[in-house]
């Protein structure tokens, strides 16, 4: 899915400036594409926020202490969060319990993926997947999240498009299995109505 | 959960020490690295402004790349660039390029959050400028990506726009000009100037 530089280029550009093109071509799709922005990264630095460090450290020791006194009230709410969670309530999604980075195959090598599972709710894991650098797929094509468990794929825990832009693209997904140590995902390529397809991301080893 | 808000905010401290004098009356977009970063050591705020508006994006990446989450790369950002304010002053042009400076603050904040997170150790982001031969491939992307990203920021908007488009959306160079709604012809002027710029700024840069 990397652009192809001969078409990129044409053949307007020769010898050195040509080789000097390739180059910056070579580096971009090492890379991979820039993230987007969070809104507060964004919003730049703010000198209205500005403290003097001295001042910070002030009130972080202070912070601490208020930490402390606090800690007992958090453990009762938590605990009743907790509870609340159980009986199936809505909110929050909880606590990340395992965090995967992923990476593209050779298929689409600058796509990258961050998966993270949330702690179960019911035997359902939620899942969130940050994504950057998938391509847009043609018709009755989508993306499909698979578990993989002893290295075959388990289940589907989800499927996704992609619209083309070049921003990272977050996705909410479940994993309605019982999770086993050793779990792992991948990130299919898939035609409607055929079988599994190609795989684009896998994880990256450790 | 993961974030301190109150934690994250940016610290401006006065510097004490110069690094370098600036000629300049004011910071310009045509200041170099070096130059802004000999201003923010005067505690020139414009001038920070500036730096940051050239390394967010890049030092935004590499953190994405080594913490994988968003929020904690974003910390991790915040951190590295009140670490810039603090100890601009400390910047000796001398010793190297204003962007290796800048990418060695920005790891350093990066693996400080890495280990306050219990998540990894020094080995698993090594040292990348340092006398010491053959950096990790890992490592090395991560520094090509950040001067490739800084140089993306120096493009002109419409032709950044066009090479993000061409390299990382999937689509073709007919569909990027029916996306933006022009001419094939000026699609392709705009990319090959683009990656030329970028082959220029590149290759002058020392980061």
């Amino acid at each position: 899915m990397s652009p192809d530089f001969d078409e990129l280029i044409g053949t307007e550009a020769t010898g050195a400036e040509r080789a000097k093109l390739r180059e910056a071509h070579d580096l971009l799709l090492r890379a991979g594409p820039p993230p987007e922005l969070t809104p507060k990264l964004r919003a730049g630095p703010n000198p209205g926020v500005a403290r003097m460090q001295h001042r910070r450290r002030a009130v972080k020791r202070r912070t601490l202490v208020l930490l402390a006194a606090a800690l007992s009230v958090a453990v009762v709410f938590f605990a009743g969060y907790a509870v609340s969670s159980h009986r199936g309530s809505g909110g929050s999604k909880g606590a990340i319990v395992k965090t995967l980075e992923l990476k593209g195959t050779a298929t689409v090598p600058n796509a990258q993926a961050t998966l993270d599972v949330w702690q179960h709710r019911d035997g359902n894991w939620p899942m969130t997947l940050s994504v950057t650098g998938l391509p847009k797929l043609p018709p009755r094509t989508y993306y499909e999240v698979y578990l993989f468990r002893n290295g075959l794929p388990w289940g589907s825990c989800g499927s996704f498009v992609v619209s083309g832009a070049s921003s990272v693209l977050r996705v909410s997904l479940n994993a309605p299995y019982k999770l086993h140590a050793g779990d792992t995902w991948v990130v299919t390529r898939v035609t409607v109505g055929s079988e599994p397809g190609k795989t684009v991301l896998r994880p990256v080893p450790a | 959960m993961r974030k301190n808000e109150g934690d994250m905010e940016i610290a401006l401290e006065a510097p004490r020490l110069r690094a370098v004098p600036s000629p300049d009356p004011a910071p310009t977009l045509d200041s170099s690295d070096a130059e802004l970063l000999a201003r923010v050591g005067e505690g020139d705020r414009e001038a920070f402004e500036l730096l940051y508006r050239r390394y967010v994006r890049p030092l935004f990446g590499l953190a994405l790349r080594r913490l994988g989450d968003r929020g904690h790369a974003e910390d991790a950002v915040q951190e590295a660039f009140a670490a810039i304010w603090r100890s601009a002053s400390t910047y000796r042009p001398e010793r190297g390029a204003a962007g290796g400076w800048l990418y060695t603050v920005a790891r350093n904040a990066i693996v400080d959050r890495l280990r306050r997170n219990g998540l990894a150790t020094d080995a698993e982001l090594p040292e990348l400028v340092s006398n010491e031969p053959g950096p990790p491939e890992k490592a090395e992307d991560s520094y090509v990506a950040v001067r490739v990203h800084r140089a993306l920021e120096e493009l002109q908007p419409r032709e950044r726009e066009v090479i993000e488009l061409a390299y990382w959306s999937g689509m073709s160079q007919s569909e990027v000009a029916d996306y933006l709604g022009l001419p094939l012809g000026t699609v392709k002027t705009r990319t090959r100037s683009g990656l030329a710029r970028l082959a220029s700024l590149l290759e002058g840069e020392e980061l």
